[in-house]
């Protein structure tokens, strides 16, 4: 397993300076706007994102072969890919808070006149957000590289994020369009309450059903 | 003789092509070459016995059940296939700290004395390695764990005449350092099997035609050219297949000591493992 892990760590070794591009954009992003909410969903899906190229080093290479004649069972190397994908998830969030937290206290160290309002239950529902919305698609997309490869994966990972957002456009379409209000403070007040709970919960069912398809899958694969 | 590596039965089907019940042995100690044209099922065979295919039949790798106990198993097998590696994007530096983890006895110092040896760059990305030196990258890697088997899958196509001989160099002495170790390798440069096997497994559309040490096959097989009233002479159990050409007949024996004795025929030519194998597919009887 730690084997499968580092072989994977070792091939995205090449995306330290995007990542550190990205921290320096962050960064900049959030003293410009003053957004709180900005870093911890751009780095979690940026990491999350980049971690799912490590199929694409895979399927480069054909070491799905090669792997498998090595000391390993398919269940090992389904879960090392779900490990990998929840912790940088995870990292990708975490790193975001800390940078948004380090950058706020900066700028109001140096513009004492305009004071950003560093508001940490609504930074940690933001990263709890990413964390969600990554998963999501990570849940989604691990299964289907399983089954149709990281190329065709990666199309669909565009048709994927284009659905859910013709879905969301569509959705807000119609309810505008029936006069349908929606109480977003009602909302809210949820969401500030039970988000974070509601977020973790689901987070955890949507990997675990996801890995349960993605072992089927790849436990009858011939190679 | 105690096997290393036994296939009962072993078939996989998939829509274009079947492995059709092979059964044969690696015994311990020894080099078994496995031949045949492409596509003839060697690589199948070898995925079967990783349990990269799911197969029918049974195989048993150093007297266990190969499913059963995978893991365990592919501690002691060191395997190269000839196309399928880790990332090109790594070096060989990296590969060392990868497999240091996946084999419980890996001897870095062994593969490092290797990549000196075979003058291997550890720092440089595999993608700008030749052929040659990817290949040799392959081969260190399967072997600097000390395995008790190898696997190897086509270890020296499309290689040049140096670099494969090196390669074969490296495989006798693998073997040489302890008895108990065997190996398995299939090729379609039978020339190369020649040299070093013990045991030649002739496979052909998925089926096994002959399994025989290769001096038996070196020393008794034997080409008789004749006319054909000489040809008309031969009883047809005396012979394997024949070849008729233009002027004459070429026909394949497998005793051309007795033949020889029977039939006075002066000469009976030596038949090299490539002859032989084109006799059995493309010859009548």
């Amino acid at each position: 397993m730690k084997g499968l892990i580092k072989k994977d760590l070792l091939n995205l070794a090449s995306y330290k300076t995007s990542l550190f591009i990205v921290i320096i954009f962050c960064s900049i992003a959030i003293a410009w706007t003053t957004s709180v909410t900005f870093a911890p969903i751009v780095i979690s899906t940026i990491i999350g994102m980049i971690v799912l190229s490590t199929f694409n080093y895979d399927e480069i290479s054909k070491s799905d072969k090669y792997i498998l004649s090595l000391p390993v069972t398919r269940k090992d190397v389904v879960l090392s890919k779900y490990i990998l994908a929840v912790v940088s998830t995870v990292i990708g969030a975490v790193l975001g808070v800390i940078l948004t937290i380090i950058i706020v206290q900066i700028m109001n160290m140096v513009r004492s006149s305009e004071l950003i309002n560093l508001n940490y239950e609504s930074l940690l529902s933001t990263a709890f957000g990413g964390m969600f919305g990554i998963a999501l698609i990570q849940s989604i997309q691990i299964p289907s590289i399983y089954k149709w490869g990281a190329e065709k994966g990666r199309i669909q990972m565009f048709v994927l994020i284009f659905l859910l957002i013709l879905l969301i456009l569509g959705a807000s379409f119609l309810f505008t369009k029936i006069g349908f209000n929606i109480d977003m403070s009602s909302i809210e007040s949820f969401l500030n309450k039970f988000g974070i709970l509601l977020f973790v919960g689901l987070i955890i069912i949507m990997y675990s059903i996801s890995y349960k398809i993605s072992y089927k899958i790849f436990s009858h694969k011939d190679y | 003789m105690e096997n290393a590596i036994e296939l009962k039965e072993v078939s996989k089907e998939y829509p274009d092509f079947k492995l059709d019940k092979i059964s044969f042995n690696i015994p311990k100690g020894s080099i078994v070459g496995l031949i045949g044209e492409n596509g003839a099922g060697k690589t199948t065979t070898m995925k079967s016995i990783l349990n990269i295919v799911n197969i029918k039949g049974t195989i048993q790798v150093l007297g266990k059940d190969h499913q059963q106990y995978e893991k365990e198993i592919k501690q002691e097998l060191g395997v190269v296939l000839d196309d399928s590696f880790l990332s090109e994007y790594l070096t060989a530096k990296g590969i060392n700290s990868i497999m240091k983890d996946f084999y419980s006895n890996w001897d870095e110092k062994l593969y490092f004395d290797y990549l000196k040896e075979f003058k291997l760059p550890s720092n440089k990305l595999i993608k700008e390695f030749s052929r040659g030196m990817k290949m040799k990258l392959k081969i260190i890697t399967a072997i600097s764990h000390n395995p008790k088997i190898l696997l190897l899958d086509e270890p020296t196509s499309g290689l040049d005449p140096i670099v494969r001989n090196e390669i074969l160099d490296i495989f006798r002495k693998y073997i040489l350092d302890d008895e108990e170790r065997s190996i398995l390798i299939s090729s379609h440069i039978t020339s190369d099997l020649e040299h070093i096997a013990d045991y030649i497994v002739f496979i052909h559309n998925g089926k096994i035609i002959f399994n025989l040490p290769t001096s038996d096959l070196l020393e008794n097989y034997g080409i008789i050219k004749c006319d054909k009233k000489d040809f008309e002479q031969l009883k047809e159990k005396d012979y394997i297949s024949y070849k008729k050409g233009k002027y004459q007949y070429e026909v394949l024996v497998n005793n051309k000591v007795e033949i020889k004795k029977k039939y006075k025929f002066e000469v009976i030519d030596k038949p090299s493992i490539d002859e032989i194998m084109l006799f059995y597919v493309k010859g009548e009887k």
